[in-house]
């Protein structure tokens, strides 16, 4: 059949491209970064040198407390300065953890020491993370009147074609959504946070909403922080606001795919609970020629949806 | 997805392709349902869902920090007087060190660690962080969303890099997982369809059938993404059981703390020996990532799928409930009208009569009642009447209006709201005993 071969064809070509796409990360993050790696390792060195030399530690005995030391401070615990740390599983911490487990940010600073803890979490994650899921694709439904549908009929009835209403309409979500939701969050961050640069706030934002969560940056974990539970379920918050905002944005812009032809002709998933759900496409219906498309294409686009609840790596799906 | 087919029978009439796609959108259930419902009423409920829903999850975030906090936070506590132990031990067996020079070491050594140097070791057979295959997971796990941590970009170039890097291959690798998602319900349903229709000769109902193969597509899928990695990991990396599912379930929902890597050696810091890995494992790992997540979002969104349906059967339930209880009320208070309307307009009848009869009797009696208090025999047998039918109508006040002459003005008889000061006894008894 035409449209099956199509489909492998297509998809190999996507792996393709995938693969190439990720050897070229690669490339560009090793040249990038392991000077920076080695320049660390050599000063390490001298300065591991440096203290056995003035002192009577031998190297064995300062491995052995290193070790040590670097296993607690990947759970968490410093060792540093005897003042009392606030713990990390306090109760808005646990709950902040809960959270990046719950939206799959994931950022590790703090992870499960006991058995128990791993086994709650791995039950706990898999109930959640779809009910997370659920909330945020319920909430962005009924966003979607206010914030797109109703819009882009503002810009059509003053007179604008249906197609760049809604490229111009996406183009304004884009730019408010990156002002409220990366420059400003970054700029609040950079200030409270002490060590942290404007690029440094952006990064956070950006590795958070994305739900990548790398964990190199995570707010509230300085020690000395002042109001930590506030600061906490703020960034909790922000972090849930910020998710649904992406998501909607996904969204708006797979719809706007969908009206220019895009996710037909690359046979990619249609964005359709909206037809079903809103009943409502993106533009208004006395555009006859493309309500049609939506319905008669539906058969056709249907054997190639995958799994569309907007899990979490559907901040790329609609 | 046999899940949704299970659950709502309309959509199976939808579906009417043999395949079982192991991608079919929620939507494939609420199709038939939102056809029925009018607009205003679904946008109204939805609210009403939606908030319930997010309480739920506010809820479900409460629970569970208080589980984690209970369960952590003595392991925490333990951590931590060991390591200051361990530091206080160090101090005293040498001497020479002062607890200054010593926290600076560590500082300086635990961000170290944090950029990916690990300090302890011998430093000469270290491989580096960055050489080839390890960026090139660490690329992967940047678009996958997962974000280990175990290593991260330092530098602002990286930095910046990373943040254009995901922004186009995030949705790239979207494409890609709706892809590989696609094929493989595909293959699976395949599978499904030949098995159906073995079973079909047994004559067993569609609905087992559609459960049957939930359940298979659930037990296969955990067999290969999940426990065959699980015990692959557990060999090569030396983790525990719980570990190694722990890994696999952290991996595959993209959550990714990144404790446990697979090909870091991320279990233990400082481990000198590190395991000699294959070439081509980071890049199998990485494969299965792909996949495994296709496998996850479909489990993940059936699980999603039975929320909705759940949600919605609820929602169906109590609307019928309330729809019930609605009619139930209006059933038994339009009853209690008409019983009330009834009597009223039963004694209204008897107060009719009464003062015709009245009229007749004034007539011919020429009885002043406002004067003559002599009770015949008779008379007395129909007053006692009127007091027990008085009982039975409790909330009656009977009242005449005041008779001074054979007639009154109007003959009018008020049922309620004048005083029975004015009723005359003897006259009613007199009325109402000859209906």
């Amino acid at each position: 059949m035409h449209s099956a071969g199509r489909s492998w064809l297509l998809l190999t070509g996507f792996i393709l491209f995938y693969i190439i796409y990720l050897l070229f990360g690669a490339l560009v993050f090793s040249s990038v970064e392991r000077p920076q790696e080695d320049q660390l390792r050599t000063e390490m060195k001298a300065l591991k040198e440096e203290f056995l030399n003035q002192s009577c530690v031998n190297a064995a005995s300062l491995e052995h407390f290193l070790v040590k030391v670097l296993t607690a401070n990947k759970y968490g615990v410093s060792v540093l300065k005897n003042t009392s740390m606030p713990s990390n599983w306090d109760l808005a911490s646990s709950m902040f953890f809960a959270n990046t487990l719950v939206t799959t940010v994931g950022y590790g600073h703090t992870t499960p020491l006991s058995d128990t803890g791993k086994a709650f979490s791995i039950i706990y994650a898999l109930i959640g993370v779809p009910f997370t899921m659920l909330v945020l694709t319920a909430c962005v439904q009924r966003l979607m009147y206010p914030l797109v549908l109703a819009p882009v009929g503002l810009l059509q009835r003053s007179g604008m074609e249906p197609r760049p209403a809604t490229v111009v309409h996406f183009m304004l979500l884009l730019i408010l959504v990156v002002l409220c939701f990366f420059l400003a969050p970054a700029a609040v961050f950079s200030t409270l946070e002490v060590s942290w640069s404007l690029l440094d706030g952006l990064y956070f934002c950006f590795i958070s909403l994305c739900t990548i969560g790398l964990g190199d940056f995570v707010p509230g974990t300085q020690p000395g922080q002042k109001y930590r539970p506030l600061y906490q379920v703020s960034v909790m918050i922000y972090l849930f606001v910020g998710l649904m905002m992406m998501y909607l944005l996904l969204r708006t812009f797979h719809k706007m795919a969908d009206l220019h032809g895009l996710t037909t002709f690359l046979q990619l998933p249609r964005c359709e609970d909206d037809l079903d759900e809103d009943r409502e496409p993106i533009v208004e219906d006395h555009h006859e020629g493309q309500t049609p498309r939506y319905l008669t294409d539906k058969a056709a686009s249907r054997p190639l949806e995958p799994g569309s609840q907007p899990s979490y790596n559907t901040i790329n799906k609609g | 997805m046999a899940a949704p087919d299970l659950l709502d029978p309309k959509s199976a009439s939808h579906n009417s392709k043999p395949r079982l796609s192991f991608s079919a959108k929620p939507v494939v259930l609420n199709t038939p349902d939102d056809d029925d419902e009018c607009d205003t009423r679904t946008m109204v409920m939805r609210w009403k869902t939606v908030s319930a829903i997010f309480f739920l999850v506010v809820l479900y975030l409460i629970i569970g920090a208080t589980v984690f906090r209970a369960l952590e936070q003595p392991h925490e506590s333990s951590q931590k007087l060991a390591i200051l132990a361990e530091k206080l031990d160090f101090l005293a067996m040498h001497a020479c060190v002062n607890s200054s020079e010593l926290e600076d070491l560590v500082k300086q050594v635990v961000s170290a660690v944090r950029a990916g140097v690990n300090p302890s070791g011998n430093s000469s057979n270290q491989m580096s962080l960055w050489d080839i295959s390890s960026s090139f997971f660490f690329a992967g796990t940047v678009i996958t969303t997962i974000g280990f941590g175990n290593i991260s970009p330092h530098t602002e170039g990286g930095r910046i890099f990373c943040i254009i890097y995901a922004l186009l291959g995030i949705p790239l690798f979207g494409f890609l997982l709706a892809g590989v998602g696609d094929q493989l319900g595909t293959i699976f349903g395949k599978g499904i369809a030949k098995v159906e229709k073995m079973i079909v000769k047994w004559k067993v109902s569609q609905t087992k059938i559609r459960v049957f193969s939930t359940l298979l597509f659930i037990l296969f899928g955990c067999l290969i993404f999940v426990a065959l990695p699980a015990i692959i990991f557990k060999h090569i990396e030396g983790w525990s059981t719980l570990e190694s599912i722990y890994f696999v379930v952290i991996t595959l929902t993209t959550i990714g703390f990144g404790d446990f890597v697979a090909g870091e050696k991320g279990g233990s810091v400082g481990a000198s020996e590190t395991p000699e890995y294959l070439d081509y494992y980071k890049p199998v790992v990485l494969f299965w990532i792909l996949v495994g997540l296709a496998y996850f979002a479909a489990v993940l969104s059936m699980i999603g799928d039975w929320f909705r349906v759940i949600s919605k059967k609820t929602k169906e339930e109590v609307g019928e409930f309330r729809a019930h209880a609605a009619e139930w009320t209006a059933n038994v208070s339009a009853e209690f009208k008409e019983t009330r309307r009834r009597l009223s307009v039963d004694i209204y009848d008897k107060f009719q009569r009464a003062a015709s009869i009245k009229r007749k009797l004034s007539s011919e009696l020429g009885i002043n009642a406002s004067i003559n208090q002599e009770m015949t025999p008779g008379k007395r047998t129909l007053s006692a009447n009127l007091y027990e039918d008085r009982d039975t109508y409790p909330n009656l006040t009977l009242s005449l209006s005041p008779v001074t002459g054979p007639l009154t003005k109007n003959g009018s008889l008020y049922l309620n709201g004048l005083s029975p000061d004015y009723a005359d006894r003897r006259e009613i008894a007199i009325i109402e005993n000859i209906k």
